[in-house]
């Protein structure tokens, strides 16, 4: 069986020339929560994108075993789904239901089916009393489900998160966690929150300047206080893994 | 968010919220050409017209001063130029309002019939508006054939214009909260600039990231909806209702009035 996720010496220049990232090679298996960590300006949002296909760069990604290219753009894109940083990007349908519909009539299911995922979908978020209102309408909270559930709907075997806790309030953060928690697909997340990694993922892999810098389980990269403090993130507390 | 008010009303639920956006369209153009035809002199027959929308708001529970404060909001427009007409035509002309009758100059009378047909029209667009989401408009229009790449452009429009005008809310604030002094002209027309500028980089950044997240989603051109609207016997006696309501007042309200 393919892996969920396989880079090899991935590398991407900005059209002005800026390296953003340099010689990754990453494997992720199914089923794996991990934690892309990072400052600001690391480069995590940019491997999402080569990640869902959204960038083309030298080396190779593959997703479930089908190259990142041109031909194979559709087939990804039933396999993975990104949510992206800023729900009010994710979000641009008139409505709730209209928005996580979406994606199923894209993959051109049944009326009934798209109807019967949507509802489904909204349950699992707990935004089935909201399907008919305008995103505009939603909580900055609620925007997040929504956004989950945009991709949820498409039953994807992979998921991607950009920052998913960026401003969220510790309420709206701990329902998040639980929502996060209760998905069995295999998740990448990027977030510069090591706390949040600290309780959402297994395995945590560094990247800083473009480059990967560490890779291990959760437990070993983020109780490292000198490279969490070398490379600008906060140290986590014991207690939290 | 800060301006629920563009369709805080559209939400609700009467009889006229539940009726078919295609019914509710279609007799929307048919009301609007019906009034826009009247001869301009009609001045009086158009409180007869007024009475459609006035029924469709007060069924559906739309208070009639937001009515009026939306036509409020655009008038300043038509007004100019309803205004204007008196200015170049002076020509006297007697006006008829019921059994009153009084010397007028053409110019007025057209002004009155302007502000008069916009006034009713306007009335009738809230009333459309204001008792349908616009997501079922939407699905309506794309049911009546109106070109599929309109309906996104419309779609995304209402979407992100209430995003875009919360951020120019946060730059107008952030602005102000650092302007401390009268700047002059000049230097205020620097910083707007400077501001839409701003705005429109944003937006171009925006419609990048809502076209990743497209086709992230599976989009591939092709615009695939919902079908969510299906015709009630309701609908087809609003359709009668708004029918009748048009041939009574041309064929028997009009010969009279006019």
């Amino acid at each position: 069986m393919p892996s969920a996720i396989e880079i090899k010496d991935f590398s991407y220049n900005y059209p002005d020339g800026t390296n953003a990232l340099s010689e990754i090679t990453l494997n992720i298996e199914h089923g794996e929560k991990v934690a892309l960590i990072g400052p600001n300006g690391a480069g995590k949002s940019t491997l999402l994108l080569a990640i869902g296909g959204f960038l083309q760069g030298q080396g190779r990604v593959l997703i479930d075993g089908f190259e990142v290219k041109k031909q194979n753009l559709k087939k990804i894109r039933r396999i993975i789904g990104c949510c992206f940083e800023d729900p009010d990007d994710q979000l641009f349908m008139p409505t709730l239901f209209d928005d996580v519909a979406f994606g199923p009539l894209n993959m051109c299911l049944e009326q009934k089916e798209v109807e019967k995922r949507v509802i489904e979908t909204l349950n699992f978020v707990g935004l089935a009393e909201m399907s008919h209102k305008p995103p505009h309408h939603l909580s900055a909270g609620q925007k997040r489900a929504a956004s989950i559930a945009t991709i949820l709907a498409m039953n994807p075997k992979i998921m991607t998160f950009d920052e998913p806790d960026s401003s969220l309030d510790g309420r709206h953060r701990n329902n998040l966690i639980r929502l996060l928690q209760g998905l069995n697909q295999t998740l990448v997340i990027a977030t510069c929150n090591t706390n949040f990694a600290a309780v959402i993922a297994q395995r945590v892999v560094l990247i800083d300047n473009g480059k990967k810098i560490a890779d291990g389980k959760s437990q070993e990269i983020l109780l490292d206080s000198d490279l969490m403090l070398e490379h600008g993130l906060e140290v986590i507390s014991k207690n939290l893994i | 968010m800060h301006h629920a008010y563009l369709d805080k009303f559209a939400y609700q639920d009467s009889p006229v919220h539940r009726l078919d956006s295609r019914v509710k369209f279609i007799s929307l153009v048919v009301f609007t050409i019906a009034v826009l035809s009247l001869p301009r002199t009609s001045v009086s027959i158009l409180a007869c017209y007024a009475i459609g929308p006035f029924a469709v708001l007060a069924v559906g529970g739309i208070p009639l001063r937001f009515a009026l404060k939306q036509i409020m909001l655009v008038s300043p427009f038509i007004a100019v130029l309803a205004l204007s007409c008196p200015l170049y035509d002076k020509t006297a002309a007697s006006a008829y309002f019921g059994p009153c009758a009084f010397e007028i100059s053409q110019g007025w009378l057209r002004c009155f019939a302007i502000l008069g047909k916009f006034v009713v029209t306007m009335l009738a667009l809230i009333a459309l508006v204001s008792t349908t989401p616009f997501s079922d408009l939407l699905v309506g229009l794309q049911k009546l054939g109106t070109p599929k790449l309109l309906v996104i452009q419309l779609g995304l429009l209402y979407r992100y214009i209430f995003v875009l005008i919360d951020k120019v809310q946060h730059m107008l604030r952030a602005r102000a909260s650092r302007k401390l002094r009268n700047l002059g002209y000049r230097q205020e027309l620097r910083i707007a600039s400077s501001m839409v500028g701003s705005i429109l980089v944003r937006s171009i950044d925006t419609a990048e990231n809502i076209n990743i997240a497209m086709q992230g989603r599976g989009f591939d051109g092709k615009w695939r909806s919902l079908n969510k609207l299906q015709m009630h016997s309701t609908d087809w006696l609003f359709a009668a209702i708004v029918c009748c309501f048009l041939l009574i007042l041309e064929f028997f309200i009009k010969p009279i009035l006019i």
